[in-house]
């Protein structure tokens, strides 16, 4: 091989692989996405209800959005954890939610216990079922919850 | 001439300037020969071998990028108050490589502001400006103007708090111009606020009227470099 018939492949292999290397995330581009797994609203099993321990609040995440279970004795409850003030992620710390953004504070029962929220925690349709938790739509029917709430579970 | 001269060099003949393979088949087809001979000989004068004489073109390039990726972005975007900025999250986090192309749209508008703003002041330092090339100038400083409003009108489409805002300030001081002010006001925004109207009206500048205008201006600002030459040096 020629030196000439050398640089000639050496460019050949780079251009091809530079046009592929903008074609290939073009094509996936075009792609429609998948569905999200788990579309808002939809029923979804997040676990046996032995895996929540007892008098406890515990992170999950229904259809990619950020809750907690609560669960006294066996009874289950499943607050969604986006604030109610302006959507931050609300954190659990220890039997009661602490927003970080503006230190807006819920008690376990998901009522407001520090603005500046005004609005408590809502919670989703939630049943057990042969021992697993199984959580449905979110209720907010509890409270006057702004478009923009409504809008996060949507 | 002198008698003793020799014979006068051979023309190369048409059948010797024909090309071949697919480009010379068109080439040859629309008698461009002597066309593409004076583009390819054109020669850079030695002082524009500079990364100061790059900037015009990497403008360019950036704009190629930009119609390409903004053509990709309207394939999901969804130009409505209701959707737009459900579409804008749901290219950048559920459509494969969409936050790659978002990314590379937002960089290179913002680097296209800046790379026409450096060419400008390229040209008016070098004095390119200049006789006879003013009107060149001239169709620049359009094309810096139309540059700044794709700016203007793509930061509204996220449809976010931010576009919100920076298109009622944006928009009030279009209202401030006087006389004409409220008229510009209430044709920008489509109605005394800022609402689906203005969201529609900012697409279609963004997507239809803008390319349309600085397409027609960066072929004339093309034609002129080819027509002038590089200017010369300082």
């Amino acid at each position: 091989m020629t030196r000439s018939t050398f640089l000639k492949w050496l460019i050949g292999i780079f251009g091809v692989t530079a046009v592929a290397g903008v074609i290939y995330p073009v094509l996936r581009f075009l792609k429609p996405p998948p569905a999200v797994s788990g579309a808002i609203g939809q029923v979804v099993n997040v676990g046996a209800v032995t895996s929540f321990p007892d008098g406890q609040l515990t992170a999950v995440t229904v259809n990619g959005q950020p809750a907690a279970i609560h669960n006294v004795g066996g009874k289950v409850t499943v607050y969604s954890l986006i604030c109610t003030h302006l959507g931050c992620v609300v954190g659990i710390a220890g039997d009661a939610f602490k927003c970080p953004c503006h230190g807006s504070q819920f008690a376990d029962t998901g009522a407001v216990t520090h603005g500046p929220a005004t609005l408590p925690l809502p919670t989703y349709h939630s049943q057990t079922q042969n021992g697993a938790v199984l959580v449905g739509p979110i209720d907010l029917s509890g409270a006057a919850y702004p478009a923009w709430y409504k809008g996060e579970f949507s | 001439m002198s008698a003793n001269a020799g014979p006068l060099p051979q023309l190369p003949s048409d059948a010797k300037r024909r090309k071949p393979g697919l480009i010379g088949w068109v080439v040859n087809r629309l008698g461009m020969d002597d066309t593409m001979e004076d583009q390819y000989n054109r020669v850079v004068p030695a002082h524009a071998s500079n990364y100061i004489y790059c900037f015009g073109g990497i403008a360019l390039v950036l704009f190629v990028i930009l119609a390409a990726t903004g053509i990709m972005l309207a394939i999901y975007y969804q130009p409505t108050p209701d959707t737009a900025y459900q579409s804008v999250l749901n290219i950048s986090t559920h459509v494969q490589f969409g936050w790659w192309i978002r990314s590379i749209h937002r960089w290179s508008a913002g680097g296209m502001v800046l790379l026409v703003f450096l060419h400008m002041l390229r040209v008016f330092f070098t004095g390119a400006y200049k006789k006879p090339r003013e009107l060149n100038w001239v169709t620049g400083v359009f094309l810096l103007l139309i540059t700044m409003g794709f700016g203007f009108t793509g930061y509204l489409l996220p449809w976010d708090q931010k576009a919100y805002w920076a298109t009622k300030v944006g928009t009030d001081i279009a209202g401030s111009v006087p006389g004409l002010g409220h008229f510009l006001l209430i044709s920008l925004r489509g109605g005394e606020q800022i609402s689906a109207a203005t969201l529609g009206r900012f697409f279609d500048l963004h997507v239809l009227v803008l390319p349309a205008i600085i397409v027609i201006l960066l072929l004339g600002h093309f034609f002129m470099i080819r027509r002038h030459g590089i200017s010369g040096r300082l």
